[in-house]
Parts: structure tokens; sequence; C-alpha cells
């Protein structure tokens, strides 16, 4: 059984005449330990996606099943459900400006109820695998772009999620740290099992990923869009 | 702990916010002494009279100032039915020279001019000595020409021992015992048994006719026909201003009032303290600018956090993404709130003490604890329902918006 299962997800954002089609009869599923990349340009619909696929956004049709599961039928209004099982790196990381690398990450088992000595031991190791180590006791505002992005990857994986939504991992980076990021990514994903979503307008991402879909005015493409340059994401 | 963490980082802004916060706790708390000094001092030797009731001259509005009761109203309302125990208390303005001048009596110039003379308040009262709270001398009942001073007098150089001269009337008053918190307008008020009272009241009140009838009124302009005191003394002897009444169980002052008929008016001493010499303005006015500097501080606190809490929707989104609860987000910013008002307060407090003590002891100013409690109390539920508006905001960040960055 696939690990996350996207049913016909549709989704209209308004009304009437005025309404606008994000989405439009999107599937596909994906096996534990992959990485799809989800491309298209901007206002394709990628982050609409994702975040119906966290639970953030309700489909105006469709389904979403992450083990099986419900994200729409998860109890406490999916906030629990994504507290346990969603790992979630941001376009723009929402690290916590006034906590510390280390404490960014904690702020994931401190967010769940309680910090225990094992998230410790597990926010330290994660630290030391993204060579972060040095860095712990910094803030955001004292790291480099790239490193707050390997911090805001950390936090995402600090909950051992079943599933990894990541948006626009490339838009702040140039190419070659871009590259690495996505690599070290798909290095923690095959290692642990864990499924993850990528959505980036960047084409050359689909060299490193498991599985590629292509989306063009919310519908799922089987050709990258054309004539289209947009990079602002 | 993340509000806590929060705040540290923002030092200096919390800082300057609970420091704006401290200055309308002081405010407050300075006002609440304040009003209670100035209620005190003004109003501390009406109001603390040990009775159940005063009775005042009828049409005096239970001003002491015009009130004057004969020797027959006196006994008349201590005979009243409903009155269990009474005794006549006098009052009279004075000035207060603080050592007998001996050559201004020598050549038999008792009057004013003395730079050192100030304003004072005569209380005579006619028992229940024990009511008047003893700081300094000794206990019982002062003697003729003897007088308890409230102790404010000190700052006008008045000591245990210290005879006054009271000019213009040529009357001398020895000091045998200091009490507190019985002022009248807050002037050092003199405490006299009645016989003193009516001597002075009387000299008082009939001028210099004492001296003239003694043979000094060789510079009268000629044709003056003035009374002489003696003539008038008999015929006030034995009054009083007012009678303080203790009343039977279940007797009400109105009771007491219908009892006596015409010509008298009564009222609790609390009552009476609040009437007259503009006091329920008074304390309308420093009850109001409590209330409004409370509600300005509640609101510097409110508009502060909902500004830093509307500044910070992209971080509410990510952390409600992560999966934050609303509750968990509200507790956050009511702890941050809890501790800066209380920074505020103790600053507020830091403040008002230092304010309070380098005032001099005759300005009013009468901390007390229940009513800087209440300001306290008043600030935190404030406080509270500032943070509403941060609340709403809360409730109102959207989680999806996290992902988003404001694209659209
Ligand atoms: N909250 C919204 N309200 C109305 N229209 C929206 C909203 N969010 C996205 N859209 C529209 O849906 C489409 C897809 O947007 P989005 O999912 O953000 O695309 P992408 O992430 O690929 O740039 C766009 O046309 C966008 O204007
Ligand atoms: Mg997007």
């Amino acid at each position: 059984m696939a690990l996350l299962e996207v049913q016909a997800i549709s989704k209209r954002y308004g009304e009437g005449h005025t309404a606008v089609t994000a989405l439009e009869q999107v599937s596909f599923a994906l096996e534990a330990g992959q990485l799809l990349a989800v491309l298209g340009p901007s206002g394709s619909g990628k982050t609409t996606l994702l975040s119906i696929i966290a639970g953030l956004l309700h489909p105006t049709s469709g389904e979403v099943r992450v083990g099986g599961q419900s994200v729409a039928e998860a109890q406490g209004g999916g906030a629990a459900f994504r507290r346990r099982n969603v790992g979630i790196v941001f376009q723009d990381y929402h690290l916590i400006p006034y906590l510390s690398a280390r404490e960014n990450l904690l702020l994931v088992p401190h967010l769940d109820g309680r910090v225990r000595g094992e998230d410790r031991a597990r926010a330290d190791g994660l630290l030391e695998e993204f060579g972060l180590a040095p860095r712990a006791g910094h803030r955001p505002p004292m790291l480099s772009g790239g490193e707050r992005q390997r911090v805001a990857v950390a936090r995402a994986l600090m909950n051992e999620p079943q599933l990894m939504l990541v948006d626009e991992p490339t838009s702040h980076l140039d190419t070659e740290r871009g590259f690495q990021v996505v690599e070290l990514l798909r290095a923690q994903i095959h290692g642990r099992g864990t499924t993850c979503v990528m959505v980036t307008h960047d084409e050359r991402m689909a060299a490193h990923a498991d599985q590629v879909i292509r989306l063009l005015d919310g519908r799922v493409v089987d050709r990258p869009a054309t004539g289209d340059k947009d990079l602002s994401g | 702990m993340l509000a806590l963490k929060e705040l540290l980082n923002g030092k200096v802004r919390f800082g300057l916010i609970a420091l704006a916060v401290g200055l309308v706790v002081a405010l407050t708390m300075l006002m609440s002494a304040m009003s209670e000094g100035l209620i005190t001092g003004m109003t501390g030797a009406k109001g603390s009279l040990k009775a159940d009731a005063l009775v005042f001259q009828g049409d005096t509005q239970l001003a002491l100032e015009r009130s004057l009761l004969s020797a027959e109203s006196v006994s008349a309302v201590a005979e009243s039915p409903g009155v269990e125990n009474a005794y006549p208390v006098g009052h009279a303005m004075i000035s207060v020279a603080p050592a007998a001048p001996e050559e201004a009596k020598a050549s038999g110039d008792g009057a004013g001019g003395d730079e050192a003379s100030f304003d004072a308040r005569l209380f005579g009262l006619g028992g229940e000595w024990e009511q008047l709270p003893r700081v300094e001398g000794e206990a019982g009942p002062p003697g003729p020409g003897e007088a308890i001073v409230d102790v404010t007098a000190q700052v006008d150089g008045i000591e245990l021992g210290d005879t006054v001269s009271l000019t213009p009337i040529g009357r001398e008053l020895t000091v045998v015992g200091f009490t507190e918190n019985r002022r009248y307008i807050m002037v050092p008020t003199f405490y006299v048994d009645m016989p003193t009272w009516e001597d002075i009241y009387l000299a008082t009140a009939l001028g210099k006719t004492a001296e003239e009838a003694s043979g000094q009124g060789e510079d009268l302009p000629e044709g003056s026909q003035q009374p002489p005191a003696e003539g008038i003394s008999p015929a006030l002897g034995g009054s009083a201003s007012i009678v303080a009444v203790e009343l039977s169980d279940g007797v009400s002052p109105a009771e007491l009032e219908g009892n006596l008929g015409a010509g008298f008016e009564v009222a609790t001493p609390e009552d009476a303290a609040l009437a007259g010499n503009g006091m329920s303005v008074m304390v309308l006015a420093t009850d109001g600018i409590q209330w409004v500097s409370l509600i300005i501080g509640a609101l510097f606190i409110g508009v502060f956090f909902y500004i830093t809490t509307l500044h910070k929707t992209g971080q509410i989104a990510a952390m409600k993404a992560l999966g934050a609860s609303n509750v968990y987000l509200y507790r956050q910013l009511l702890i941050q709130i809890a501790v800066l008002v209380t920074v505020a307060a103790a600053i507020g407090m830091f403040l008002s003490l230092g304010a309070g003590m380098s005032m001099p002891p005759t300005m009013a100013f009468d901390p007390q604890p229940v009513g800087w409690g209440l300001s306290l109390l008043a600030v935190y539920v404030m406080a509270l329902v500032g943070s509403f508006f941060s609340l709403h905001t809360i409730l109102r960040v959207d989680p999806a918006t996290a992902l988003d960055r404001g694209e659209h």
C-alpha cells in the first residue's frame, strides 16, 4: 500500500465568476522512502497542493490519505496529526528568530507536550549530521542562508515524520547549494524511509527525484512547461 | 520557556514598554495614596470622630464651620430618645505662632504679621479622649490650656512641651501629646477640652472686642460701638459646634434627625466627612484620574501586544502549521503580559514609594495596601482585556499562510 495517496484533488478559490481553479483532478501515489518532485511554474498550484497534503487546506473535492488514514478526518483539526506524522520545510524556513538552532529543533517536541532526553539527543544528532553542531547555539539571524535551510530541514525531521513536505527548497540558494540541500534531503529520506513531496519551479531538480509530476494551471501534465522562465516561485 | 525567551530577546523593546506601563502604575498608585491621604488630611478629624452620628445645627449642610449649637440644644440632643451617649465637639479656626513672642505680648500687640505663624484648626472634645491614637506624649485628656496635636504639626516646628500662642487673640496652648491621621482641611489640628475651646472660640469669633473691653480700645475710630465680649460670653456658655452621639441599637441617623425635629441635621461621621469643602467633587476627581490612568495603562499593554502580534502573524502561522494550538499561543501571550505587568508593577511601586518618601509629611500621601492591591489587580485585569485584541488575531491567523509567501 502506498504511504501517500492523493486521490482526484480539486481546489477552487472563491465563488462565481471570480473563482480560481488552483488544482484540477490531481492524483498520484507515493511509496515509503520515495522523493517526489512536483514541478511547475509560479501559479501552477504547487503550494496549494502542499497545503492540502499537510491538512492545512481543505480540497474542494478529492481526498488525501497518509498511511491509509484520511488527512481531512484526522482529529484535532489535524494539528496533532501534523505534530506526529508530518515534517514541513517552509519556503522561507519560518525559524523562530529568538531561539537558537538547537532550540528551533526542540520546538517540535515542545509543541507536542514535553521535551525528553531522547529528543535532546535526537536534536544533537541531527545538528551533527547536518554539520550544524558548531552553530547549535546561534540564532537564525546569525546563520547563513544555507545553514538556516539545513536547520529548517533538521527541524522537519525532529518528529521522525512519515511524510515530509518541502516548499521551494532552492529558491533562496545559489544553484550549487541548492543541489547540495536536495542531495542531503534525498539521503535522509532514503536512509529513514521517509516519504517526501518537494515542490519546486526548478526543472533541474527533477534529476534528483525518484518520481516527478508536472503541474500547469492546476493540472498534471506529462511534459515540462515551455516558454515560462518564471523564477519567482 | 518560549514566551520568556522572546521577552529576553527583545529586552529593550519590552523594557521600554514595561517602563511606560510602570509609570502609569506609579501614577495610579500615587493617585490612590494621595487621594487616600487627601481624604484623611481633609477630613480625618471629622470622619474619625468616635460616634454613630454627628448632630449639626440645621441648614448648615453638615459644615463644622457654620454649625453652632447652644447649651440647651446640646442637652436636648443628649436627652433625645435613641441617644445612648453624647459628647459635644467644638471647632474653630486659629492662627498659631510657634513660640510666644515676648516683646509682642509686652507691647500688647498679639496681632499677626508674624511670618512664622500658620493656619490651624482647633477641636474641642467633651470626652472620649481615648479615641485619639497617641503617637507621642502621655495618654489621658489634656488639662485646661493644654492640647494634643496632629503629628504633622511637627513639620511646622511644633514639639512636645512647646507652648504656642494663638494670634491675634493672645491665648496660649501647651502641647502635651501628638496624635495622627486627625487633621482637618490639611492644616495642623489641635485638640483641647471644651472650656478651653469655648474660650478660644469666643475670642476668635468676637475678634478684638475682648481686648477692647479690657481697656485697649483707644485707637478705635470715633463712634464705633462694638459690644464687649463679656456681655456675650454667658449666652454662649456650654455651647458646641456639633454633638457626637452613640445611638441605641437599631436607631438610624435619619430617625434621630426625625426625633430631634427642625433645627438639626444628623449624619454618620463618614457621610459628614464627605460633605462640604468640595470633598465629594475631590473624591470623584481623584477616582476619575485613577481610572483614566488604569485604562491608559491597559491600552498601552493591549496595543503594544496587539502590534507585536500583528507583526508576527507569519511566525504564528508557522507555529500553527507545526502543530501549535490556539490555546498554546494565547497562553504564551498571557505569560508575556503577566511578566510585563509584574515588572511594570514593581517599577511602579518602586517609583511611587520613592516619590512618597521624598514628599513632606504634610503632603497627603497615605499608601494603602488595599488601594495599591486594587490598582495592581485592575492593571492585570485591564491587561487581560487588552490581550483579547491579540487573541482575536491569533485565532484568525490561518496556518496555511505559512506555506504561502503572500504571493496573492
Ligand atoms: N488564498 C487564495 N485565494 C485565491 N486564489 C488563490 C489563493 N491561493 C492561491 N490562489 C491561486 O491559485 C493558483 C495556484 O496558486 P499556488 O498554489 O500558490 O501556486 P504556486 O505555488 O505553484 O505558485 C494561483 O492562480 C493563485 O493565484
Ligand atoms: Mg508557491
